[in-house]
Order: C-alpha cells, then structure tokens, then sequence
C-alpha cells in the first residue's frame, strides 16, 4: 500500500461574510467565552464557576428551609428578599474584578489590538461588544442566582406554585431593571479601568481598591453625619435623616442591656453616591421601593432619587467616554 | 481575475509630532506580490496603518482595491488580511482557536470560521500543531499562524510586515515559498521588508521608499533589467580607459586594479569595448555583474 500527500492548495471562500455587526456579535460571543473559561484549561474555568455556586448558595439555603419547612407561608421564611439579593457581595465584586481585566488587558498586552482592529471593525463597535458582553455576564451571575431563588421558592411553597407566582410578580421585571441597572454599572467601570493597563493584575486590584476606598469615604462621611441615640429617644421624633437599629452585641465590660436596642441616626447626606459599590443599590433601591430606602443615610435627601439616577447616568457616561477615547483611533 | 491597482495614492503625507513618516507620496501599484522595500522607519508600517485605516494621513488620499480608505476604512479593511511584524497572538490559545476567531472577527459564520481556519494551517503546515497552544510554538510556526490568520478571511490582499522576520535560513525559505504561493491563488500580497533578497525572489513589483518618500518603483524585472555594472580589466593603463569613458558620459571608477562602468544596456557594453579598442588596451577580462535590489535602491536613495 503506498500513501499518498495530497496538496489541497487554496480554496477560496464563497459564502456569506458579515459586516460590522457581524463582527461585533463575535467579539462578544469571543469575550464571553474567554471569561467562562471555555476553550480554555480548566483553571481558567474554576473562578467563574466558583463564584457563582457561591452567590447561588443563599438561594439554595433558603429554598432548602423553605421545603423543609413543609413549604409553609413564602413569606414567613424569608432568609434572603429579593431585593436584598440584587446586591451588594464580595463574590460579585470579585467576578467584576476577576473578569473586566480577563476580557480587556489581554487583547492590550498580547498586543491583539492591531489585529483585531484589521477587521471590519470600529473602536467604537469594540467598546459597544466589550460592554455589552461584560454586562451579560454580570448580569447573568447575578440573575441565576435569582432564578434559582424564584423557581426554588414557587415550587415548594404550601400555596402552590401559581399562587406564588401571581404573588409575586412584580419582581419578575424589578429583579431584571435592578440587575440590568446593577450590570451596566459595574461593567462600564470596571472595562474603563482594564483599558488603562495591559496587566490583569493591576486592572483588578485598582478595580477593587476603588470599590473598596470609595466605600470607605462614603462611610466615613456618613459617620459624621450620625448620631448614635439611646432607645429612649424614639427615632420618629427627628426629622430625615435614616435610622439603622443595632442591637448591642453584649461587649465584654459593658453594663448595657445586650438585649437593648440603640439606634444611629443620619442627617441626611448624599455621601453614600460616592460609594461606587453601593450607588447601583441605591437605583435598586428606587426600583424595587419607588423611592430611597429609609435605613440608608441619603434617605430624608431633597430629590434624592432624581440624585441618585443622575450621578449614576453621569458616571456611566464617563466612564463611556473614557472608553471611546481610549480606542478613538480606529474610528472612521 | 480581480482587476484594476492594488493600491493607489495621491499626495499622501503623515506627520507625527516631530516626524514625517510619509511625505507626499503617489504611487500606483498593480495586484500581484509587490515588494515594499525600506530600512526601518522608511514608512512601510505606517503605510500599512494608514491602509488599514488604522491611521489617517494629513493629507491626500489613498485606494485599495478601489476603495477610498478614508471614506469607508471599515470597507477597506475587509478586503485586507493583515499580519504585524511584532507577536501579536494569544499564547493560550490553540492555532485553531486563534485563527478561527479571527475569522469570526472577519464576518464569517462561527462553523465557517472554524473551517476555513483547519484550511489556512494546512495551507501553512500548521496541521499536526493546529490544537497546541501557541505559546509552546517555535518563532517560525508563530509566523505561519499569523500567515494563516491574515488569510482565513479570503482577503483580496493581505499585507505581510516583515514575515521573515526572526526565522532562521530555512524556516524563511518556507515563507517565502509560501508568499510567493499567494500570488498563485489569485491574492495579491504587498510585503514590506528591509531584506531586498526577499523581494527580489517573490516579489514581481518593487516600491522602494526611503525617510518616507518614494524612491522607485516599477516591476522587479524592469529594475534588474538594463543595469548593472560591467568589469573591465585592462593591466594597469586604466587611466586612458576612465578618461575616454568619462567623454563619452559613461560612468566609471576604478576599483580592486578593475575599471567598473555603470552600464545601462548592451549598447553601453559596446561603447566599451570600442573604447578599449580604440585605446589599444589589452582586454584581459570585461564580465558584467548581476544587479541587485540593493545596487538600485543604493543607487537612487543616496544618489551620489
């Protein structure tokens, strides 16, 4: 038997090519794909996945108590609101932080830009694809948690799952908004920093160190604002402002009442917009409250909300713009 | 069979703060495997941005393949496949991933892509490696890959900057073997390089630039043709020879005890042999020395 090498030469392509839009969808579908890890080796797949059975956990907990439980009043057992779960947790902001550098430096350090940018491709249509992939992303990882937690909650709930539904329907476009909103938020800035640097490393430790300083600062501002009342003077006498009530912890060599009550209470101060952490839960807030929620410093606020939409709308935009500048050569 | 130029321009000049990268340059080159031949910082790459759309020019204007790049640069780049000098690959990615992608990025449907980029490497000979990540991968198989990825797309023309670059003698030899293959499916190619040896064996048209402006340009054979250098040994009476071919406006100098003449055709090898006759010289020796790339694009960079 003789083998035979066969020159198979250059066969030229003749079926459809796309255009800019074309390109863009898979440079998302490129983008999502590198930060889930696939085609990847395994260790790029463990964060991801890790992160997510994390934020997922809560939901399952509660499901879980709810059944055995034997299913008794939905609301009655409630360990986590959804509200409370389009949220601030580290997990979140550490897949922000892991995965906005993991989809941008690379293509910077690898120096993949130019060839990327050899395509019909513009550097706004790069921008646009980065985000919106960043977005589906944090998105998805904050939505399945939610599902699970929904789905979980209608089919063990005693009242039966259409009953729980019906009940509950109104979160089945708040969680989405407030998610969306939480999304878009998060990915802009966090893509904007990742443009500045090549390195991974870097991008995610500046994104962090900025969600945690700027957390800080507002804290520290509000603090100022706050004045810590005894149970005596009920809260309802003081006008704006919110109230957080912390039950004493019983502190070593305290002779209070570990079972008392006190109470801090904020003038009302916009400090808590600097938090950029935060800010996307103050707009969660307005969609799942339809106004600013009365536990947070910035309640009691002249127009609070209208602030709070602004500064967020202010800072997405910016954080656009830099990313447009940042690939502004490419543009026709 | 695509016709009209490749690429023309008309004026074009592109400052950067402190230099001139291009300066008024208008050339029109015909499809084919055309050489862009310069030392480094002649404005190769910078032509190469500016066809891209990549960069724009301050002034004039520039077509590929008959599209006006600063009108529709997006238009443009999808004729072009494009591969840089510099590493430009994603070293955790296997080849077929990468090119693959590439082809995604071009506009071609994902099972397409995926396809046609299991061609290109074979058409490279990148088969057996395509799945191995590219980071393990030699200079030479980095280069077919970005060959590879350049063409995945069916460009009209691909734009190879510097492809043998970094490749020892016989891992050039293949590229060159592979460039020079290109021409043959049909895609013109426009090669810039600082290596006239290259051009000379691949390329059937030259455009030399030099400081950003242009030098020559014209078919390869027609700059070989027609010049070149004719050495006459006549003993050690060269003086007469050199005084009586300066008369008759021949240029020529003495070197190594040889009288070399800048010869432009065969009636020039004629005027010299007269001349020796006329002079009664002994003719010792009169052999002609192959021109190269490089003895024209000394000869009219830095014309002496």
């Amino acid at each position: 038997m003789t083998g035979a090498i066969y020159d198979r030469g250059y066969r030229p392509y003749d079926g459809a090519v796309g255009g800019r839009f074309s390109a863009q969808s898979a440079l998302f579908r490129l983008s999502v794909r590198r930060a889930l890890g696939w085609r990847r080796s395994w260790r790029q797949k463990v964060a991801p996945l890790a992160l997510l059975a994390v934020v997922t956990v809560p939901a399952i907990v509660n499901v879980g108590i709810v059944y055995l439980s034997g299913g008794a009043s939905d609301t009655s057992i409630e360990i986590i609101t959804y509200r409370d779960y389009v949220g601030i947790s580290s997990a979140l902001l550490l897949f922000v932080a892991l995965t906005a550098p993991d989809i941008m430096c690379p293509d910077r350090r690898q120096r993949v830009l130019p060839l990327i940018f050899a395509r019909p491709l513009t550097g706004a249509d790069y921008v646009i694809a980065k985000v919106l992939a960043m977005t589906a992303l944090v998105f998805g990882f904050s939505f399945i948690p939610q599902m699970v937690l929904f789905l979980g909650q209608m089919l063990v709930s005693a009242d039966g799952a259409l009953r729980y539904a019906r009940d509950n329907a109104e979160v089945l476009w708040q969680v989405p908004v407030a998610i969306t909103a939480l999304a878009v938020f998060y990915s802009v800035i966090a893509l904007a920093i990742s443009s500045l640097t090549g390195r991974r490393i870097i991008a995610g430790s500046c994104i962090g160190g900025l969600f945690l300083i700027t957390s800080a600062v507002s804290g520290i501002i509000a603090a100022n604002s706050a004045t810590v009342l005894s149970r005596e003077v009920p809260p309802e006498q003081l006008f704006g402002g919110g109230v957080d009530r912390v039950p004493l912890a019983g502190e070593p060599g305290s002779n209070e009442n570990p079972f008392e009550e006190r109470f801090i209470v904020y003038d009302p101060t916009p400090a808590p917009l600097i938090n950029l952490a935060g800010l996307p839960l103050t707009v969660r807030d307005l969609v799942f409250l339809g106004q600013i929620d009365e536990d947070t410093p910035m309640s009691g606020l002249d127009n609070g909300g209208l602030f709070t939409i602004v500064v967020y709308l202010a800072i997405v935009s910016g954080s656009f713009t830099m990313l447009f500048l940042r690939y502004r050569q490419v543009d026709p | 069979m695509l016709t009209g130029p490749l690429l023309r321009t008309a004026g074009v000049t592109k400052n950067y703060p402190g230099v001139v990268a291009v300066e008024d340059l208008t050339l029109e080159v015909p499809r084919g495997v055309v050489g862009l031949v310069g030392a480094n910082g002649a404005g190769k790459t910078t032509l190469f941005r500016m066809m891209l759309g990549l960069s724009r020019p301050n002034q004039g204007t520039l077509e590929i393949c008959g599209i006006d790049v600063a009108a529709d640069p997006v238009g443009a780049r999808g004729r072009i496949g494009y591969m840089p000098e510099h590493d430009c690959l994603p070293l955790d990615q296997s080849a077929a991933d990468i090119v693959a992608s590439f082809g995604e990025l071009s506009g071609l449907r994902p099972r397409a892509a995926r396809q046609r980029a299991s061609d290109m490497l074979d058409l490279v000979g990148l088969d057996e490696a395509r799945f191995r990540p590219v980071g393990g991968f030699s200079t030479g198989m980095r280069q077919r890959t970005k060959l590879a990825q350049a063409l995945v797309a069916d460009p009209e023309l691909v734009l190879l900057d510097e492809p043998t670059a970094g490749l020892d003698p016989s891992g050039r030899d293949e590229m060159l073997t592979l460039v020079a293959r290109l021409g043959t499916f049909d895609i013109s190619v426009l090669l810039a390089t600082h290596l006239l040896d290259d051009v000379q064996r691949v390329c059937d048209h030259v455009v030399m630039l030099d400081g950003g402006h242009l030098v020559i340009a014209g078919s390869t054979e027609s700059l070989l043709e027609g010049s070149g250098r004719l050495a006459v040994d006549v003993g050690t009476d060269r003086a007469p020879l050199l005084a009586l071919l300066a008369q008759r406006a021949l240029v020529a100098i003495e070197s190594a005890g040889l009288v070399e003449v800048q010869i432009e055709g065969d009636a020039d090898v004629d005027a010299v042999r007269d001349a020796v006759a006329e002079l009664g010289l002994p003719l010792h020796r009169m052999s002609t020395r192959l021109t190269s790339l490089d003895d024209v694009f000394l000869a009219e960079a830095r014309p002496t």
